[in-house]
């Protein structure tokens, strides 16, 4: 029973009780809604960018399972101050590192929505 | 009462285990509890042993070829298709062999709905359809510039608002199309009162079989349906297989939709005459083994007995939804609260434990429930639901089974609740 206690350690479930970020944005620079086709997880996620393309603020909403809203409360409380390029370069194994465990394969998209989705929304923006 | 039975005559579960190999086995060190047979079914030793037969003795292309093999492997083949049939209650000449439910149900749409629908008629499906039975009618009706309507479902229980089909008779839709047991809610459709509506006013049923035929008796000309489809590996056959029913009339005027080697009777440079009857949708070699595959399981569902089935089933059934709002105080059951009105399977969601995290808990209980949408997005979205987890028992579901899906369940309460 060790995986799972790794897996639903208190930081994770605190961060799923009490996502940080939580709401919406005034005038975000973009919002994008992510989701898990499979399993249903879904976030609506704005950022905040200033000219240099730093993010400056951040906000979700979202309904799913433990990892992956906790997994988007841990990702969005590290955007704050980082460049686009920055973000972009950035992967699953930041995301296990700010999570603190492996994710195995039936759960790693749920893990990787958040910043999936902070991804998109940036190329989303470089595209316009 | 044979090898299954108790003496009783009730199905005993311990007994039927000794069919399916894959259930002594231990998959991550733990012992099995499989409760997602709606997913797909596990499958008996016998059946792969059929197989293993018919492809070890039989083994030639069917429907072609002069040689005394060749006439094994067709007799082999169109054997399995009668003894389905034979399952379904319908005659063999009317049992189209596909690849799966999903086939069947796109076949119907796409040769019927083609050839039959207009610009302005109406297509009527339930709210909680399987996506099988919903996408393949939001593009022909598109094609068609037919319009798609829709039975509702009760936004907090899901359960199909079927009292509201007389008003929406008025709609005079061309088709009605329902699952026999909704594979979220678990409820079984009254078909028979589903049909007199629909033919009252000229419209035909196609039935969506996949969770009826493993679990309840179904004996298809009682249904009323005019369309029947169902999948094979819900029935313990192989993963490749399905099928429709197609009453008679209705199969002589449909078109192919795929064309092909084996289905016709006469090809020129620049056309061809289709073959009549089941062949002419069966294009290419058909998956012959698969088809005898599911010809032993129907002989193993009958050997249960499905009345046996379904009643058993049923004790499951009643015990989850007993025991799970204990276990569970916020879970939201889905779908009727009666286990007499369901077949097979119990769906559920919580706030406190999401339907993912419910099922990776159980996994280190060894039990395996589905959790997602279950191929009925729109339902859930209906619901308010990103996910529901689906408990499904079959005909090897134990007591100790159920066991080990409440001690993951408390498990899964003490860590949310912290």
């Amino acid at each position: 029973m060790g995986g799972m206690d790794d897996l639903y350690r208190e930081q994770i479930l605190e961060h799923h009780r009490r996502p940080h970020n939580q709401g919406s944005l005034t005038a975000p620079s973009v919002s994008l809604e992510g989701r898990n086709p499979n399993c249903g997880d879904v976030i609506n996620l704005q950022l905040q960018l200033d000219e240099a393309g730093v993010i400056t603020d951040v906000a979700f909403s979202g309904r799913g399972c433990a990892i992956s809203q906790a997994g988007t409360s841990l990702i969005t409380d590290e955007l704050r101050g980082k460049r686009v390029d920055e973000i972009l370069a950035l992967g699953s194994p930041f995301v296990m590192e700010l999570l603190g465990v492996e994710v195995g394969p039936t759960r790693i998209h749920c893990a990787l929505l958040g910043l999936e989705t902070a991804q998109k929304a940036i190329a989303s923006l470089s595209s316009k | 009462m044979g090898a299954w039975h108790n003496a009783d005559g009730t199905l005993d579960p311990v007994k039927v285990r000794a069919a399916y190999p894959i259930l002594s086995t231990t998959p991550g060190g733990r012992p099995l509890h499989y409760l997602d047979s709606a997913a797909t079914a596990q499958r008996p030793q016998r059946v792969i042993d059929a197989v293993t037969k018919y492809l070890f003795t039989a083994n030639a292309n069917p429907h072609r070829g002069a040689y005394t093999l060749a006439q094994m492997a067709t007799d082999g083949y169109e054997g399995a298709r009668a003894r389905i049939a034979t399952y379904l209650n319908v005659p063999a000449s009317e049992l189209v062999m596909l690849g799966s439910a999903t086939e069947a149900l796109n076949l119907v749409a796409r040769s019927w709905g083609k050839a039959n629908l207009r610009r302005g008629d109406v297509v009527l499906v339930t709210e909680a359809e399987h996506h099988a039975n919903l996408i393949p009618w939001q593009q022909i009706t598109r094609e068609m510039d037919a319009d798609l309507e829709f039975i509702p479902v009760d936004d907090v229980t899901g359960e199909i608002l079927w009292d509201r089909l007389d008003s929406l008779m008025k709609l005079k839709p061309k088709i009605v199309a329902v699952g026999h047991v909704s594979n979220v809610l678990g409820s079984i459709a009254p078909l028979t009162q589903i049909a007199d509506a629909a033919h009252a006013v000229g419209a035909l049923l196609c039935v969506d079989g996949c969770q009826a035929v493993a679990n309840m008796p179904v004996s298809i000309p009682t249904t009323g349906a005019d369309f029947y489809a169902f999948s094979a590996h819900k029935m313990g056959g192989l993963f490749s297989g399905g099928g429709l029913w197609a009453r008679a009339d209705l199969l002589a005027e449909m078109a192919p939709i795929e064309t092909g080697g084996d289905m016709i009777r006469g090809v020129r440079l620049r056309d061809a005459d289709f073959a009549e009857g089941t062949q002419r949708f069966e294009a290419g070699t058909p998956d012959a083994s698969g088809a005898v595959a599911l010809a032993a399981a129907c002989d193993l569902l009958d050997e249960f007995g499905r009345d046996k089935i379904h009643a058993h089933e049923s004790l499951m059934l009643e015990r989850v939804l007993r025991e799970l709002p204990e276990v569970l105080p916020d879970a939201r059951i889905l779908g009727p609260r009666d286990a007499s009105q369901r077949a097979g399977l119990v769906s559920f969601s919580s706030d406190l434990v999401h339907a993912h995290d419910l099922a990776e808990i159980l996994n280190r209980h060894g039990v395996a429930i589905r959790a997602g949408h279950h191929c009925a997005m729109p339902l859930h979205e209906q619901l308010e639901l990103s996910a529901s987890a689906r408990v499904s028992v079959a005909p090897y579901t134990t007591n100790k089974d159920l066991d080990a899906l409440f001690a993951g369940l408390r498990d899964a309460r003490k860590v949310f609740e912290g």
